[in-house]
């Protein structure tokens, strides 16, 4: 269910299966003068060059009245410049000024609202029925300007100017811990690139800011709120997570992301984008001496931020006690299972990357002892993810007709007890090894393939880790493992989510023996 | 549990170039690719109001680097680029044991990728029989070989790290192996077996009989699994062969016979085309795979023909209603067979419309304007063996789709009724063009789009196809542009598919006064959601 992050194997192996040669990812890596990281790694494969950067800001780095404010940031990063965007581009910022001055008058009708809805007075300060009188006046004011800004307005033209130079994979995306914009642009077009990325680091402006937030509403709906597990997977984190910024979601709460500001905004992009906080990476057909050339001309001339990004300060406290969510989904019958472990680069994390590799696939432990043997179990997963400032391990099932959840659930404690009281055989630990030496080379396969284990790695914290992890992969002992299990899967360090089958109109589930019955006529 | 990513928009399918070999299934699944907009040029505006940007910064102008930099990118220079495909006929080899073999190598890794693509698929299932081909598919490789228990094979794949797959789909069957290139002769040997021994272990039949079940009682949790079905049946009709699905009565009726007759008359040498790329010497391969498909143990037959008698639902709009608060939408038109001497056309007013994310009308209008949806836009892929459709779709708040519905009817009008700017055409067609050699981006995909090509006929109807394809996209006209839009956009055809919460959906939002009855006639039929066992609508 869940997909793993491999990395690329650095050393020799010497294991009695495969052999493998060394493999390092000769990763240039400078910095601009102005503090901001480049990292470059050329390649002939394709007459194509992969470019990206990473800015170090996440949800985590939100506090609350302003979640979902990191991913709403990273859609504005496409609505332009003072060149990009628009044909009038002063009056384009009067309009801009006169909107903000709207919107300040909508807030407070939007306090007043909420104060309505705390009074009992309506039951929901978004639907339309329930806006204010002069909240709805002030709406129609905002209309007009939108209108008059439409005359102004060039649209998507930052994407338009990529893709009339045949750029493609134009995407970006938001996690807890970073921000990535990246795309790929024919070998000629370096320049290109440079141009566009720096500009909009340097000066983006933030056009149809109101709408955009719609549209990572619409998001919010598609991905989470009419999906079958969204909203309980949402909710199921955020009672893992008790004091750790990772509580809230990445695209942010619905009360919150409608109350953003611009300004707000504006303070976020000054704090965390600032170039010492990002990470540029190229891979792909280029000289990386012009490279570094153009990157300290367009990159090197935004400022350095006056101050560094703040740290995260706030640790995740100990669990003291089992947490357990029992939901009705349209869903199969399933059980959901996550333990607290270690942030990226811990010592323990290769351990416990190689435990999840013991448990999964087809001839892991899991499948072998819930969906072969005893026959439990139609599907298991096991994965563990290590993100920037604390980690967790999920292991889940889905129950086999006739079947419950909990029975899945106490087949995997008895799997998890193996591992703690008996070392994994020999033969069981080098074929997860092999796995993960083979997949060094897998990974090696595309342009945009290195260049998003770069941006995860930089973003994590430790680009180095691409030549880095497979060593302490390979170092880590059937000791080692046996050791972790028993010290991260606890009962008191565990949440658990069961799903059963809400019963909905739709659903008319023959039993089983009945199909037979019909079928074996 | 899923984790939290948030992309900027979703891409749904990976094709590159709007087109390529997996036109039947990129039917149910929207194209995003690239485009182009409407705007004049804006004003040039240099730093001096770059100082009064409020959410940026102000760039320090020392440097002499800086001063150069232009304050619009059309005033940058690029060196010139060239770029000439790869050509076919030099990696194409007719063995002698019957298959064609495309051999691309490539030292770059240790790896050998081989994936032999077979002339077979679930047209070819007997009526009753509906899942034949998927168990057939998946059990050559997951159920064990003449000389392999499918757990000692499994073992042995895991051990050596590496990669085998197989699976029947609607027009295709595939068996692909992935390993280290030092394993070569094992990998043949397993190969081998697989291909013409494979156990069908019995506790696997079960295993994945099993699994199969619990994916069919899921056909009615998400929206999206609802309208890719429904979809399908009002594009092809209820009766057409991909329209027939799994259920729960076929799937128990298929035995381990029915697998092995079934294998035994499609994986035959001659019914296989071969992609072969990575480590290896190339002459070396070519033995290699000759060995390996020669003296087969039994006789195969020639496949019939692709059945093509798909029919378009009547015009209106049909709903299933379903208890999510954003609807899904998709609106269809008949659409275009990729041999069809207007495809070219096709395919640029498809982008220029909705094909090309951001800058396409739809994406336009819908997202960025009114802010009515994460993922719009259309697609119109060239079917291999019938036409498929044209397909805009969306998905927005129940109480907005009306009116997002009106929004995209309104710009497919507009396209028929005016050309596109010369700007519009202009961009489509270097964003085909320039990104053109990511099509063989790696040595997998030329040696992977070659196989298809021969596989779907279009090597030998077109062998200069890749060759010309810039040449063709390039001759596109605004006339053609508004031709084809003309001949594929009938306002009096739409067949309007809607996903959601009914009774909200036809209420519409207060500021827009849209309704659903006055759309496109306002025939408004609804279809039940089907029994997930049957696939037979519910409550009748």
């Amino acid at each position: 269910m869940k997909k793993h992050f491999y990395t690329l194997l650095i050393l020799c192996l010497s294991i009695s299966a495969i052999p493998l040669h060394a493999q390092q990812v000769p990763v240039v890596e400078t910095n601009l003068s102005n503090g901001m990281r480049v990292l470059m790694l050329p390649r002939k494969d394709e007459p194509m060059i992969s470019g990206g950067w990473v800015a170090h800001v996440g949800s985590a780095n939100e506090r609350p009245g302003i979640t979902g404010i990191a991913h709403l940031f990273e859609h504005m990063m496409f609505k332009g410049t003072p060149t990009i965007g628009t044909t009038d581009y002063e009056r384009d910022l009067k309009i801009i000024a006169e909107q903000e001055r709207v919107r300040e008058l909508m807030r407070d009708e939007e306090k007043e609202m909420r104060a309505m809805y705390r009074r009992g007075e309506i039951d929901d300060v978004q639907k339309p029925e329930n806006f204010t009188p002069r909240y709805r006046e002030l709406e129609k004011q905002f209309a007009e300007l939108i209108k008059e800004q439409r005359e102004v307005l060039v649209k998507n033209e930052f994407d338009k100017i990529y893709t009339a130079n045949g750029g493609s994979g134009m995407n970006a995306f938001t996690s807890s811990d970073m921000t990535a914009y990246f795309i790929t642009v024919p070998a000629n077009k370096l320049e290109l690139w440079m141009w566009m990325e720096a500009e909009r680091l340097l000066r983006p402006v933030f056009r149809e800011f109101y709408a955009e937030r719609d549209v990572v509403f619409e998001e919010r709906r598609m991905r989470t709120e009419s999906t079958p597990l969204g909203k309980f997977a949402e909710s199921f984190e955020s009672i893992f997570w008790e004091s750790h910024p990772y509580q809230w979601p990445v695209i942010g709460w619905p009360s919150d992301i409608p109350a953003i500001t611009k300004a707000q905004a504006d303070e976020f992009y000054a704090t965390f984008y600032a170039p010492q906080n990002i990470t540029l990476i190229l891979v792909g057909d280029f000289d990386p001496q012009q490279a570094i050339q153009y990157a300290e001309a367009y990159f090197g001339r935004i400022p350095r931020g006056k101050k560094d990004a703040p740290d995260v300060v706030t640790l995740e406290v100990k669990q003291i006690a089992e947490k357990r969510m029992y939901a009705e989904a349209e869903a199969n019958p399933q059980v959901d299972i996550m333990w607290h472990t270690v942030p990226f680069g811990h010592k323990d994390s290769y351990t416990l990357r190689v435990l999840a590799q013991i448990l999964s696939t087809r001839t892991g432990r899991l499948y072998k002892g819930l969906v072969l043997g005893p026959q439990i179990a139609t599907s298991t997963w096991s994965h563990p993810d290590h993100r920037k400032w604390a980690g967790l391990f999920n292991i889940g099932g889905e129950a086999k007709e006739s079947f419950t959840p909990q029975e899945v659930e106490e087949a995997i404690y008895e799997e998890m007890e193996k591992l703690k009281s008996e070392e994994v055989p020999p033969e069981e630990l080098q074929k997860v090894k092999n796995n993960f030496a083979a997949s060094e080379y897998r990974k090696l396969s595309s342009n945009m393939s290195i260049l998003m284990q770069l941006v995860f790695y930089d973003g994590l914290g430790n680009w180095r880790e691409i030549n880095e992890a497979g060593a302490k992969i390979q170092a880590v002992t059937a000791a080692d493992v046996k050791r972790v299990a028993k010290e991260y899967f606890t009962k008191e360090n565990r949440a658990v989510a069961v799903y059963t089958r809400k019963k909905g109109a739709s659903e008319k589930e023959p039993a089983p023996t009945k199909t037979s019955e019909t079928t074996s006529n | 549990m899923k984790r939290s990513i948030l992309s900027f928009f979703t891409v749904v399918s990976a094709i590159l170039i709007g087109f390529n070999c997996n036109e039947t299934h990129a039917q149910r699944q929207q194209v995003k690719t690239n485009t182009a907009s409407t705007s004049a040029k804006p004003k040039a505006v240099g730093e001096a109001a770059a100082k009064g940007v409020t959410s940026g910064r102000k760039a320090e102008r020392k440097t002499s680097a800086t001063d150069k930099i232009p304050d619009r990118p059309e005033k940058l220079t690029f060196p010139p680029f060239q770029y000439d495909p790869p050509n076919p006929s030099a990696y194409r080899v007719q063995l002698k044991s019957g298959p064609v073999a495309y051999i691309v190598t490539n030292r770059e890794l240790p790896l050998i990728n081989i994936s032999i693509l077979v002339r077979t698929g679930e047209y070819l299932q007997p009526d009753g029989k509906e899942g034949l081909a998927s168990l057939t598919g998946y059990l050559l490789a997951r159920g064990g070989t003449k000389s392999q228990t499918a757990e000692e094979l499994e073992e042995r794949l895991a051990f050596l790290a590496a990669q085998l797959s197989s699976g029947i789909g609607e027009t295709q069957g595939s068996v692909s192996l992935n390993l280290l290139s030092k394993d070569l002769d094992e990998g043949f040997a397993i190969l081998r077996e697989v291909l013409t021994a494979p156990r069908f272990q019995d506790d696997k039949i079960a295993l994945f009989k099993s699994q199969t079940m619990q994916s069919i009682r899921q056909r009615n949790d998400e929206s999206s699994s609802i309208e890719g079905r429904e979809r399908g049946f009002l594009a092809f009709g209820e009766t057409f062969w991909a329209n027939r699905y799994t259920t729960a009565a076929s799937l128990e009726s298929i035995t381990k016979a029915d697998m092995q007759q079934f294998h035994q008359r499609w994986f035959y040498p001659s019914n296989f085309i071969i992609a072969a790329s990575g480590d290896f010497d190339s002459e070396k391969m070519r033995v290699k795979l000759e060995e390996l498909f020669t003296n087969w143990p039994f006789e195969g037959e020639t496949s019939s023909d692709i059945p093509t008698n798909t029919a378009f639902a009547k015009p209106g709009i049909y709903i299933v209603n379903k208890d999510v608060n954003q609807g899904r939408v998709a609106i269809m038109l008949p659409g275009i067979h990729r041999d069809d001497p207007d495809y070219f056309p096709a395919v640029i007013m498809n982008d220029i419309l909705g094909g090309g994310g951001f800058t396409s009308h739809i994406m336009n209008r819908v997202r960025s304007d009114e802010g009515l949806a994460y993922s719009a836009g259309s697609s119109l892929p060239g079917g291999v063996y019938y036409p498929l459709t044209f397909t805009a779709s969306f998905q927005s708040k129940s109480s907005t789709v009306p009116y997002a519905i009106s929004i995209v009817l309104d710009e497919v009008d507009k396209m028929t009724k005016q050309p596109p700017t010369k700007e519009e055409l202009h961009v489509s067609k270097r964003s085909f063009i320039d990104r053109f050699p990511r099509a063989f981006a790696t040595k997998a995909q030329v040696a992977g789009t070659f196989a298809q090509d021969e596989f779907t006929g279009r090597y030998a109807k077109d062998p200069l196809f890749w060759d010309k394809y810039r040449d063709r996209l390039d001759a596109v006209t605004r006339e053609d542009v508004q031709r084809v839009a003309k001949r594929f956009l009938q306002s009096d055809k739409y067949a309007i598919l809607i996903v959601g919460e009914k009774d909200e959906i036809l209420k519409g939002h207060p500021n827009h006064t849209v309704k659903l009855e006055e759309l496109t006639g306002g025939k408004i039929t609804e279809l039940p959601l089907r029994d997930p066992f049957t696939m037979k609508p519910l409550g009748r």
